[in-house]
């Protein structure tokens, strides 16, 4: 009888219908399909290349995710939400995103600071809306902001965008370039100030003072610090134009995964990469945990320094600068920590101004400067005041109804946060949550307890099991410093994309230009590997490139 | 300006089967654009990761498409498709020897059991015939209205009279499962295990007429899948068929929710979206055809105009039954792994994976579930210890899996439990929702019966979605039920889901149908509609398949159209 039970319990050959190989070759392999990942598969394989790209996660997207944390039934954008460089970023152009549907919407609301006493702040698309806002508590401030906004827009448009698509340049040839124009100039008075700095010397009012504040270093300023100032008017500007990608943050990497397939490229997802293969010092392709390997001769790391020089190859076998630098690296200052809430009625503000509530961004919980630099102090030193937090919110929902699957609203409050809380999130993390759901019902006095259907916290710590990438919750990969900007992120040797190691480049947010969703790294890279490889560049700058090559750089 | 979009087909509904047709039909050669409602393509075979770390599968979760001729036609390994196959898929035999779950505990499997088994599902003759026996069941178009149906010509038949003749009578087009398993079976429990997992993987053991249909459900995912997920679970199968849709040239639009199916002098040209789809061109237009992957009570109530079909054809669409399959899933994270209790486990290796269903003493407890789930149709009335139930094997995960759970957190997911169907529940749509959490406590008391160490010390989170919310999700899974219509055999085959719709036309000209509740063989992420429609579409000179294609040896082609076998291979 065994033999028939073997018969009966051996799966007929007839069963292994095929599957991917466990060896295959490629012109380049991609690891992480993050924006960065997405978009410099998608060049490379419209250029023709025979691109792989390896996604950990069981979906594409890196920080570009729609999911359903809050389940069953709704959808939260859970990592970047506020898309800064629509207006810029050449591979929205290059690959007419308008062709796969997607639309971007820029409200012209964009961001409300609400305070205890019913008053507000308004940061909008419009300058004039902006400053009829300010002259409720100063006049000059309003008129300030109306004469620099001219200008730093000027300086936006002119270089600072424009440059985060073009390789990083070395400080000195930096600043005699930008000696050649006024705005340039402008510009290089404001690189050695502090972002407090900046704002304390444009504005009087404290209020004011403290909105503009929170506004230039969200994204992880240290407000003290000198040599990042020119962030300061990026960030005011861009903060005026964030949109929001009507049906979620995830149709971006739909769309870019769509076009690496439409080229020929195969996108793997739940493998992890664990080791990128070398031989006589030259890169050879990668090893997948499933067992699979992915031969190529150039292997494109969308991760973190430490991961992929640590992890993914032998450390010792590195030259010793690189080895020097990617110790030396600092992962970001603060981190998030998000509550994400389905609640009956959308959050409504207590708030003299009922504009207010159509804000794609409200930040509350914070009165004065004072209170938020102690906040972001705090949070450097690893702890949170449960009296005195405070953050920004959105409701989705009340942007996009395609996130909710069941009668009801979708919001999050979002506040900085430190990976190494004292005690650590597992024990701090309820009380903290409470805390950021108290301070919310008093901005907010309708998100009570009867008003709240779910709620979910997403740690420092969570981000970092979401994307060991984003180590010690890392949203940029490193934090933003001036030894670890331009042309020294994340080292001298590898600013530009490649390394001293043949064959491998890197692509994601620890590479120049840095963190968010700019599409910087992702882009550069794939001009790097497509230079390289001799490969003809089937996309051009885009004109406000053009215009600032021929200003500053012949 | 937006321009205006034009494809040769306009697809309605991004699931599987919406998305298996787009590309078959892209690699035809044809335009074609997918419409989906939701933020995500995939239907009911998606992934979430509602805790960092941990993800469930919401709905679908095995591997029951392994016969498919779309592997070989679409290729889809070089678009990534990957197994984990299951441990359990090398050694079948040991299964046999851990026996069934009872309330008693394990009972035995006889080699009766066994070689009755292996007969029946072709696994005896040298070579074994279960692959052409299960395409004939689900990858083979259902008969054109002219043809007699008959013993000598379904499909299924064909097979057994040719390999396996001493099996094939007659009768067998009028068994239940439960009378083929009397005759070729010894013990109770076995074929209770049996008639359980066809009924929650397709016709029910005790459904009249749909015996080898049921078999069919049954050893396509235990003998022929190896009871295995594909790698990150069933959303990743999908992407490897959206991924060569959009290869061969196919347009996927997410959020896109279409509101009408416009219809021009009886024959549909195309569809007009929700005002809130994310794209400024509201209307698209298809020269050849729209095909609706959104189910068929939904495509002709809501999204074609009354005025365009006769109220009979109407009524008989509003009677389709929705019974026979609502689940209840759960997905438990807890603490400790969760261990069988003693009487449960494997004499042999002393695993604690699933059990499979549970409890299978007889037939007496299997029909008093189905009084609860179909007769009274209302909370459940059994007690916990014999309430009916389906867990997944624990070790399905591959542990190269970077997803599967957090260090210090176990998953066992999913569990599935048949409640009524949100329509039919007595106390209207919602009773069962508003006693969720007691429906849960209750659950987890019935799964304890064979998990000694599930309580509120171990558990961590137990999310559950109801039907309702199932029909909420994705509303495409009418009824909450994961095949949509009952297959029973008035709905199956020939039948499905009503004569007038088995071939996936429909009373509109030009207007296709592929959704699981519309269309021969219903449910399961089979890629068998987009194969079996191809026919279809062929017969009407709508498709244009290269040398890849080769039709279904069983399929007959209807009088005075296109025949899809190709001329190399004898067609006309
Ligand atoms: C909570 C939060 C909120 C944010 N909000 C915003 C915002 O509003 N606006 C904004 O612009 N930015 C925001 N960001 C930042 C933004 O998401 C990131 O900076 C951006 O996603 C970086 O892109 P990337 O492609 O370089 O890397 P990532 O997006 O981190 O992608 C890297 C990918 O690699 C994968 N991976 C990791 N390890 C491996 C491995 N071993 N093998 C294979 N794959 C691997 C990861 O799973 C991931 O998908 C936010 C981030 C977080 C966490
Ligand atoms: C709990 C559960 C467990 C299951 N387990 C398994 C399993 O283990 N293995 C297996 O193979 N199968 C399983 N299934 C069955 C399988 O998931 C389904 O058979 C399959 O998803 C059906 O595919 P479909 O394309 O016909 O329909 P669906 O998957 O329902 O897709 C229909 C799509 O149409 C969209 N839609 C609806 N209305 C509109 C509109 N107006 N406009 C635009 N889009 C619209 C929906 O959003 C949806 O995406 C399970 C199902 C459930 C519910």
């Amino acid at each position: 009888m065994k033999q028939k039970r073997e018969l009966v319990g051996q799966p007929h050959p007839q069963c292994f219908f095929s599957e991917f190989p466990a060896e295959s070759d490629w012109d380049a392999v991609i690891i992480g399909a993050g924006p960065n990942g997405l978009i410099t598969a998608a060049y490379l394989a419209r250029a023709g290349l025979r691109v792989a790209i390896v996604e950990r996660r069981y979906e594409v997207g890196g920080g570009l995710a729609t999911e359903e944390i809050l389940y069953p039934g709704f959808y939260s954008n859970m990592h970047a939400i506020y898309h800064l460089m629509v207006d810029f970023m050449p591979a929205i152009k290059d690959f007419d995103m308008e062709r796969h549907g997607l639309v971007w919407i820029k409200p012209n609301l964009q961001t409300a600071m609400v305070f205890g006493d019913g008053g507000s702040l308004l940061l909008t698309r419009m300058i004039e809306d902006t400053m009829d806002s300010f002259h409720k508590y100063s006049d000059k401030d309003a008129v300030a902001f109306g004469k620099l906004m001219r200008n730093w827009r000027r300086i936006v448009s002119e270089i600072l965008a424009p440059a985060t698509y073009i390789p990083a340049m070395p400080p000195i040839d930096l600043t005699v370039a930008m000696q050649r124009t006024d705005i340039g100039r402008e510009m290089l008075e404001l690189v050695e100030q502090s972002p407090l700095d900046i704002i304390n010397n444009h504005f009087e009012n404290d209020r004011i003072r403290a909105f503009l504040l929170y506004i230039s270093c969200m994204w992880g300023l240290d407000p003290r610090e000198t040599g990042i100032g020119f962030y300061v008017p990026l960030l005011i500007d861009r903060g005026m134009n964030k949109c929001y990608l009507h049906g979620g943050s995830h149709k971006l990497a739909g769309a870019l995964s769509r076009e690496i397939v439409r080229a020929g490229g195969t996108i793997l997802e739940s493998s992890d990469v664990i080791k990128i293969n070398r031989h006589n010092g030259s890169v050879t392709g990668v090893e997948l945990m499933e067992g699979r390997t992915l031969n190529s001769d150039v292997v494109i790391s969308s991760l973190d320094p430490h991961t992929t020089f640590f992890d993914l190859m032998d450390k010792n076998k590195l030259p010793t600068d690189l080895k020097d630098s990617v110790e030396r690296w600092k992962y970001d200052k603060w981190s998030f920590n998000t509550v994400h809430v389905v609640s009956k009625e959308a959050p409504h503000y207590a708030c003299e101004d009922q504009w207010v509530d159509e804000s794609f961004m409200t930040i509350f919980g914070f009165e004065s400067t004072k209170q938020l630099l102690a906040h972001w102090d705090n949070v450097v030193a690893g702890k949170i005041d449960k009296n005195s937090l405070g953050g920004h919110a959105t409701c989705e929902s009340f942007l996009d109804s395609h996130l909710v699957r069941k009668p009801g609203h979708i919001s999050f409050f979002q506040m900085h946060a430190p990976y190494g809380i004292d005690g650590g999130w597992d024990k701090r993390g309820p009380e903290i949550m409470e805390a950021m759901l108290a301070k919310w019902a008093k901005a907010a006095p309708n998100m009570k307890r009867e008003n709240i259907v779910m709620a979910k916290q997403e740690t420092p710590k969570d981000i970092e099991i979401r994307f060991p990438n984003m180590r010690r919750g890392s949203i940029k990969h490193g934090d933003y410093t001036p030894i670890q900007m331009g042309c020294f992120r994340p080292n001298e040797a590898c600013s530009n994309h490649s390394t001293p190691i043949k064959g491998l480049y890197l692509c994601g947010a620890s590479t120049y230009p840095g963190g968010l969703v700019l599409g910087g790294p992702g882009y550069l890279a794939a001009n790097r590997v497509a230079e390289d490889l001799g490969v003809k560049k089937w996309w051009k700058p885009t004109k406000e490139m053009e215009r600032y090559i021929k200003t500053y750089l012949t | 300006m937006p321009k205006e979009e034009r494809y040769d087909f306009v697809i309605v509904g991004g699931g599987p089967n919406g998305v298996g047709t787009a590309a078959y039909l892209a690699k035809c050669g044809a335009s074609v654009c997918v419409l989906e409602e939701r933020p995500e393509a995939g239907g009911a075979v998606e992934n979430t990761e509602p805790i960092p770390g941990v993800r469930i599968t919401p709905h679908a979760m095995y591997m029951y498409a392994g016969p498919a001729p779309a592997f070989e036609q679409l290729e889809l390994h070089k678009y990534g498709f990957r197994m984990d196959w299951s441990p359990q898929s090398k050694n079948l035999a040991e299964q046999q020897v851990r026996g069934v779950a009872t309330t008693q505990g394990l009972a035995p499997i006889t080699d009766k059991d066994a070689m009755g088994w292996a007969k029946i599902s072709g696994m005896l003759t040298d070579p074994p015939f279960i692959k052409e026996l299960l395409r004939s069941i689900f990858w083979c178009p259902p008969h054109p209205p002219e043809i007699e149906v008959t013993a000598e010509n379904v499909p299924y038949m064909q097979v057994y009279k040719r390999h396996q003749p001493d099996v094939w009578t007659e009768e067998l087009l009028d068994m239940t499962m439960f009378d083929l398993m009397d005759e070729y079976l010894e013990t109770e429990p076995i074929k209770v295990m049996h008639a359980m997992v066809a009924w929650y993987s397709g016709a029910a053991g005790h459904w009249e007429g749909v015996a080898i249909p049921a078999l069919g459900c049954d050893i396509t995912l235990t003998i022929y899948g190896g009871i295995s997920v594909p790698r990150g679970g069933m959303h990743d199968y999908f992407h490897s068929i959206i991924r060569c849709a959009i290869a061969h040239g196919t347009v996927v639009r997410t959020c896109c929710p279409v509101d009408e199916i416009i219809i021009q002098d009886g024959r549909a040209v195309g569809v007009r979206l929700r005002e809130t789809a994310t794209t400024d061109e509201k209307k698209i237009w298809a020269n050849k055809a729209v095909i609706s992957d959104v189910d068929v009570k939904q495509t002709f109530t809501k999204l074609v105009g009354p005025q365009h079909l006769s109220t009979s054809f109407r009524r008989k669409v509003e009677d389709i039954s929705l019974k026979g399959g609502s689940i209840w899933v759960s997905h438990l994270l807890t603490r400790e792994k969760l261990r069988c209790r003693p009487k449960f486990r494997n004499p042999v290796s002393g695993d604690d994976a699933g059990l499979g269903p549970y409890p299978c003493d007889s037939r007496a407890i299997y029909y008093e579930h189905v009084a609860d789930v179909d007769g009274r149709r209302g909370k459940p009335t059994m007690p916990p210890e014999r309430l009916m139930w389906l867990s997944t094997p624990g070790d399905r995960f591959d542990a190269a899996d970077p997803q599967c759970t957090i260090p210090g957190r176990y998953l066992a997911s999913p569990y599935y439990t048949y409640v009524p169907p949100p329509e039919y529940t007595v106390g209207g749509p919602d009773a069962l929702d508003k006693v969720k959490e007691e429906i849960n406590a209750y659950l987890r008391k019935a799964f304890s019966q064979t998990i000694e160490n599930l309580n509120d010390d171990t558990l961590v989170h137990h999310w559950a979605n109801t039907p309702y919310e199932s029909e909420f999700r994705n509303s495409g899974l009418i009824g909450g039920t994961w095949c949509g219509t009952r297959h029973c055999d008035d709905q199956w085959g020939e039948n499905r889901p009503i004569p007038e719709l088995a071939r996936y036309r429909t009373p509109i000209e030009r207007l296709y149908l592929c959704n699981q509740t519309a269309c021969h063989p219903g449910g399961l992420a089979l890629m068998a509609i987009p194969y079996n429609l191809m026919h279809i579409l062929i017969e009407d000179g709508l498709a244009e398949p290269g040398k890849w294609w080769y039709p279904s040896p069983w399929y007959i082609p209807q009088k005075g159209k296109i025949s899809a076998v190709p001329l190399h291979a004898g067609g006309k």
